[in-house]
């Protein structure tokens, strides 16, 4: 670390000193990278003088600043539309999951989006907004709560008709037209599947369903027994529906569907996402994060067995969080969606010990508010009891390497899905 | 006894008085009868001494009584009086001494009489002999002397008295003497011998004539002397000495020896304890400082005028006092500064323009009384001439400023408030609100959410009926029963079993299953429904009394061809318009209320059966507004305007009256734990009741400014409910139910949630829960629907 003084540099703002930390006396880097800096857990959004008036410190005294590498905020890139709620989306692209799994399969370009919709169907659509394909007819009765990628042609998708269907995708050889055909219905639940989570290499697929039962499928047509797959992490019972009065995050024994660990939490669960710590160490370790209903988002450690350990709660939502997602390239960022009508971007090294009205403990808040593309510009002055984020619900949201991806909801006909491209 | 004793003795003698031989003795009876006067101890003595001669034995006795009796006097005195006085030893020996004297004297004295008698015998008396011979006495004329009293001796007085002399001026006498002799009347001489006689006065001479002897009354020499004496203011007597010389009958000389030499007796010697007693006392006296030592009176007045002059030092212990509320000292006079200084530094020297401005001003409004002046040096400081006043107000401020500490009475006003538990503490409950369901056009009357927490019912003023996802807000389902009549009530039917939505219009009751993509709730929920119509059929008609066909409570058919595809499975169409359905908990039963159906006015419909019941033929109160099963009992209650009923469905009977005390009751609910009901009113109050206490609300509260329109108890495991009213809010209450019959429910109210837009003055029509989480739904006249979390 290096010290300088800062009487001539008070009046900088983040993007002097991100110019300082590139210029050649500091780093010398090839290409200016962009930095963020972290002044005690809080990242710098104004100038140093201000930081200092508004913290009432003094100007001679030291100030630790951490400096990041700045998560860039997205850039809107293509709205896609739907002719009703869009309610889950997934990304393939060589550096999300099922990109991953395929492997070298995978052509260059071929970065599809996949969205599910409340009257039933499934989109694909390639990131310039073209849509590749439609689920033709024997697909889903009712409307699709969850869609995942889990190969280069398998889709898998489950909703209120109380399926887990698969489908085929396949692309005709230019790239221009694709058709999606069912594969697989898969029955079993007595109620709503709400999410779902996948497997490629095992061809896995995980349900949660509304009748508070977990199903472990799998895709190939002799339903033969599984082997066990250890690989997916605990997934919340209740996703989504806040079916489970228990507020509970159950991790479950894939092999011998044994509750391993029960986590109990004050407020109804909405999402989980895994947070994988240090991959590929020894001490690798996974925190969990867990959208709620009141408004913010834990993250709890499941290593500690039966209590809530929250580690940190995320606030600044405004409405329910409905859906979560972890940051691609690194193991402290966060993209959540909201009712709010906005997606937030968190940062998990930026932490404050929250005030006694939050109830204790460290918390967090969000670097970067993605907020309604229709609704930018019109900043209309919100009236008192009006329900944040009318009609402007975001129910999922994907975050990749390539893309990012988010999609809301509105309460008219049209909708649509939103890709904002990051780089 | 002695006395006695001797009295006999005396009589004795006395008859033989006639006895020449014992007259000596007689003589010396009367002699000891003198004696007798003095005391009985003498007496005794002397008698005792002379029984003694003659009767030995009965001295001892008489003895021993004469000292018992001395013994017990004695005793008495000692008892009667503590203290053993040397009077009465001094009495004692005294009577020993008479005791010993008396003998001495008595022989004395019997030689005196001897002597006496001796000289009688020759003087008084001569013996002759009277006419029988026998010896007379015959005594001298006793001669008196001049001393002697005897009056005999004058002149013969005249015994007439007081009758006047006159009376005897006819007679030769004047009276009559003693002897009764007539007493002649002195001859009165002639006017010449009268002359003579006044010539030749006689010695003592008065010229007056004594009336009661018509003699001239003279004078003697001595009555002479006598007159002059008392004319003189002389004693009369002559040879009176007023002051003679002392004639020492006792001796006052004091003898130092006692006389007797009797032995001390034995308490001389023994230390008293009557006397220790008294000293004891006088100790203690001592002690207690009763008894002073004797002081001369100079000294003693010293010592007092000392002890008057004690002064004390009232400030002599005193310790710098911590500020007490009582004790305000008099403020300090500020010290002088800079300023009062004879020689001032310059710049506290007053300018010419501030000497004007304080010249200028008013005095009582100067900010200093002086000006700072200069002096060359102290001696030309002249005197200060408001010293004087300036003291005075000093001290008049000192004297008259009330220096009194005012106790205000500061009660903070929450202070009076009721403990109430911070809202904070009683979390979860709804706060904000997360989803709008919005589609409803026109008002929202009704919401409900099934068992299962998936699904949120509505039914508004569009005729419509429509089912949201709750958690997503996503409308699911939708059918319009009616174009004219607004869906007044929807319900879910209770249980997991199926999935039944009943809604009232008009008259009439539908009952449906939504489309919720669930083939087999939907075949359950089905099978409910259809499962009445053979019992329709089958059951007898109710005929009247002349034999027609009694119209029944309700007809239970198919509502048609268009709402069947919909989902619309059965229709029950009762009397009059229905406002409140509610169900039982075990999803067979359902009572639905129409206010004015006059005697069907409740209705208790069986789904299994298709049957409808009319419970109550009369219902006292007015029209019913709404009624409700209870959650465990099998307890019915219908509210009317004012008061609700609580019933036994199992015995048909009344079993409690509640009045809550307002106009017009909205609706009521029953506590889950099945002891408490809440009411809410078109009067605003929302009125809690025990069921196990009295007919009286336990609280009311009026937290609403417009009329109450709906009240909810949480259904599961959260101590919360909820009203809505028309003032576009909802208030959410926390409520504390104790088993504990000592303690009453604590009901804290903990959020208001407002958001719903005011319509036609009507705000937020119903509100439903969440059965499992602390979320609310509440409908609007607005037309929306609410989720709060």
């Amino acid at each position: 670390m290096t010290e300088f003084p800062a009487n001539d540099n008070i009046d900088l703002k983040r993007y002097g000193l991100s110019r300082i930390i590139n210029s050649s006396s500091m780093l010398d880097t090839p290409s200016p990278i962009p930095f963020d800096f972290l002044i005690n857990g809080e990242y710098l959004r104004s100038s140093l003088q201000e930081y200092l008036q508004t913290n009432g410190l003094n100007a001679e005294e030291m100030l630790n600043v951490q400096y990041v590498r700045s998560l860039i905020p997205p850039v809107h890139q293509a709205s896609f539309e739907h002719n009703d709620w869009i309610s889950d989306i997934d990304v393939l692209s060589a550096t999300s999951r099922a990109g991953v799994w395929s492997g070298d399969k995978l052509v260059l370009n071929q970065d599809r989006i996949v969205s599910a919709s409340y009257d039933g169907l499934l989109q694909i659509w390639d990131p310039s907004g073209k849509s590749m394909a439609r689920s033709s007819s024997g697909g889903h009765t009712a409307s699709v709560k969850a869609v995942k990628f889990l190969s280069l042609t398998q889709i898998a998708s489950a909703g209120l008709d109380r399926t887990v269907r698969i489908w085929k995708y396949a692309e005709s050889d230019g790239g221009l037209q694709g058709t999606l055909k069912p594969s697989l219905e898969l029955y079993g639940h007595k109620a709503s599947v709400d999410a779902l989570d996948v497997h490629g290499p095992t061809g896995r697929v995980l349900s949660a369903s509304a009748d508070g039962a977990i199903g472990l499928w799998t895709t190939s047509k002799s339903s033969a027994p599984a082997a066990p797959t250890n690989l997916l992490p605990a997934r919340d019972p209740s996703p989504r529906s806040g079916n489970y009065p228990d507020h509970t995050i159950r991790t479950i024994d894939l092999t011998t569907s044994k509750v391993e660990n029960v986590i109990t939490t004050s407020h109804p669960l909405l999402a989980l996402t895994p947070l994988h710590r240090n991959p590929g160490n020894a001490s690798s370790s996974v925190l969990l994060a867990a959208a709620t209903a009141a408004r913010h988002i834990t993250l709890v450690d499941p290593r500690v067995s039966a209590t809530t350990t929250s580690v940190l709660t995320l606030r600044g939502h405004k409405n329910m969080v409905s859906s979560l997602a972890a940051g691609p390239d690194n193991d402290y960022s966060l993209v959540s969606g909201s009712y709010d009508g906005t997606c937030r971007i968190w940062d998990l090294r930026s932490v404050r010990s929250a005030t006694k009205s939050e109830g204790g403990g460290n918390v967090s808040e969000s670097v970067y508010v993605i907020e309604r593309e229709s609704l930018k510009g019109t900043k209309q002055r919100r009236t008192a009891g009006e329900v944040p984020g009318r009609g402007v619900k975001v129910f999922g949201v994907a975050w990749d390497k390539t893309f990012w991806h988010r999609q809301r909801a509105a309460r008219i006909r049209w909708c649509r899905s939103i890709g904002d491209r990051i780089y | 006894m002695g006395s006695a004793k001797a009295n006999l003795k005396r009589k004795a003698s006395n008859i033989e008085a006639n006895d020449p031989a014992t007259t000596v003795k007689i003589a010396q009876d009367s002699d000891s009868e003198d004696f007798g006067d003095f005391g009985d101890g003498i007496l005794n003595a002397v008698l005792d001494d002379e029984d003694s001669e003659d009767d030995s034995y009965s001295f001892d006795g008489e003895g021993g009584d004469s000292d018992d009796g001395e013994e017990t006097g004695s005793e008495y005195d000692i008892a009667s009086e503590d203290i053993p006085t040397d009077d009465e030893g001094g009495e004692n020996k005294l009577a020993l001494t008479n005791g010993t004297t008396d003998l001495d004297k008595g022989e004395g004295e019997g030689e005196d009489e001897d002597e006496d008698e001796d000289e009688d015998d020759q003087s008084n008396y001569r013996i002759e002999k009277d006419a029988n011979g026998g010896i007379r006495y015959v005594y001298d004329e006793i001669d008196p002397v001049y001393d002697s009293d005897d009056s005999d001796a004058q002149d013969p007085t005249n015994t007439i008295g007081d009758i006047p002399l006159s009376f005897y001026d006819s007679y030769p006498h004047i009276g009559y003497d003693i002897n009764g002799k007539k007493i002649l009347r002195p001859a009165t001489g002639d006017a010449l011998d009268s002359l003579l006689d006044s010539i030749e006065l006689p010695e003592g001479w008065t010229g007056l004539t004594d009336p009661e002897t018509g003699k001239p009354l003279n004078l003697s020499r001595d009555e002479l002397e006598l007159l002059r004496r008392v004319q003189m203011k002389e004693v009369p007597q002559e040879g009176y000495d007023m002051y003679p010389d002392t004639v020492e009958w006792y001796t006052s000389h004091v003898e130092q020896f006692p006389l007797s030499a009797a032995p001390e007796p034995k308490r001389r010697f023994v230390p008293s304890k009557h006397e220790a007693k008294r000293v004891m006392k006088l100790v203690k006296a001592i002690r207690e400082g009763r008894i002073l030592p004797y002081k001369p009176p100079e000294e003693r007045e010293k010592e007092e005028e000392q002890e008057d002059e004690v002064h004390y030092d009232l400030w002599a212990d005193e310790t710098p006092r911590p500020p007490n509320v009582m004790h305000i000292p008099a403020p300090k006079t500020a010290p002088p500064g800079y300023d009062l200084s004879y020689n001032p530094p310059a710049e506290y020297l007053p300018t010419n323009s501030e000497r004007k401005a304080w010249e200028g001003t008013d005095p009582e409004e100067r900010e200093k009384t002086y000006l700072p002046q200069k002096y060359d040096s102290l001696r030309r400081t002249p005197a200060y001439d408001g010293f004087v006043k300036e003291r005075f107000e000093r001290c008049l401020d000192l004297y008259l400023a009330p220096r009194v500490r005012k106790t205000r009475l500061n009660i903070d006003p929450t202070s009076l408030l009721p403990k109430l538990p911070r809202p904070e503490e009683l979390r979860p409950f709804p706060t904000v609100a997360s989803i709008e369901f919005t589609g409803h056009d026109g008002r929202v009357r009704s919401v409900s959410i099934d068992s299962s927490g998936q699904w949120l019912a509505s039914g508004g003023d569009d005729g419509t009926v429509r089912v949201w996802g709750l958690s997503d807000g996503k409308q699911q389902w939708q059918v319009k029963l009616s174009s004219e009549d607004p869906v007044d009530v929807v319900r879910w039917r209770p249980g997991q079993d199926g999935l039944i939505l009943s809604a009232a219009v008009g008259e009439d009751i539908y009952l449906m299953i939504p489309s919720t993509m669930n083939p087999e709730l939907e075949q359950a929920s089905r099978a409910i429904l259809d499962a009445g119509f053979g019992y329709a059929s089958n059951a007898k008609q109710q005929t009247t009394a002349t034999g027609a066909r009694k119209d029944p409570p309700a007809k239970w058919a198919r509502p048609g061809a268009r709402l069947e595809n919909e989902g619309v499975l059965l229709k029950a169409t009762v009397r009059s318009p229905i406002k409140t359905i509610d169900w039982h908990r075990r999803g067979d039963f359902f009572c639905t209320v129409s206010p004015t159906g006059q005697r069907s006015a409740v209705a208790i419909h069986t789904l299994s059966k298709h049957l409808t019941q009319i419970p109550f033929r009369k219902l006292p109160g007015g029209a019913p507004q709404t009624a409700s099963f209870h959650p465990s009992r099998s307890l019915f209650f219908v509210a009317t305007q004012r008061t609700i009923r609580c019933y036994d469905l199992q015995r048909q009977e009344l079993v409690k009256t509640i009045q809550p005390g307002c106009r017009w009751i909205s609706s009521l609910d029953i506590h889950p734990g099945g002891d408490h009901l809440i009411a809410g009113s078109y009067d605003r109050r929302l009125l809690w009741h025990d069921l196990e206490m009295s007919a009286r609300p336990y609280k009311t509260l009026r937290f609403h400014e417009q009329a109450i329109r709906s009240v909810k108890f949480h259904p599961g495991s959260y101590p919360l409910f909820a009203d809505c009213s028309d003032d576009g809010t909802l208030q959410i209450f926390h409520s504390k139910v104790v088993n504990d019959l000592m303690e009453g429910p604590t009901i804290t109210p903990v959020k208001m949630l407002s958001g719903h837009r005011v319509v036609n003055r009507i705000g937020v029509t119903d509100v439903t829960w969440h059965p499992h989480h602390p979320w609310i739904v509440s409908g609007g006249a607005d037309g929306t629907c609410r989720l709060w979390t």
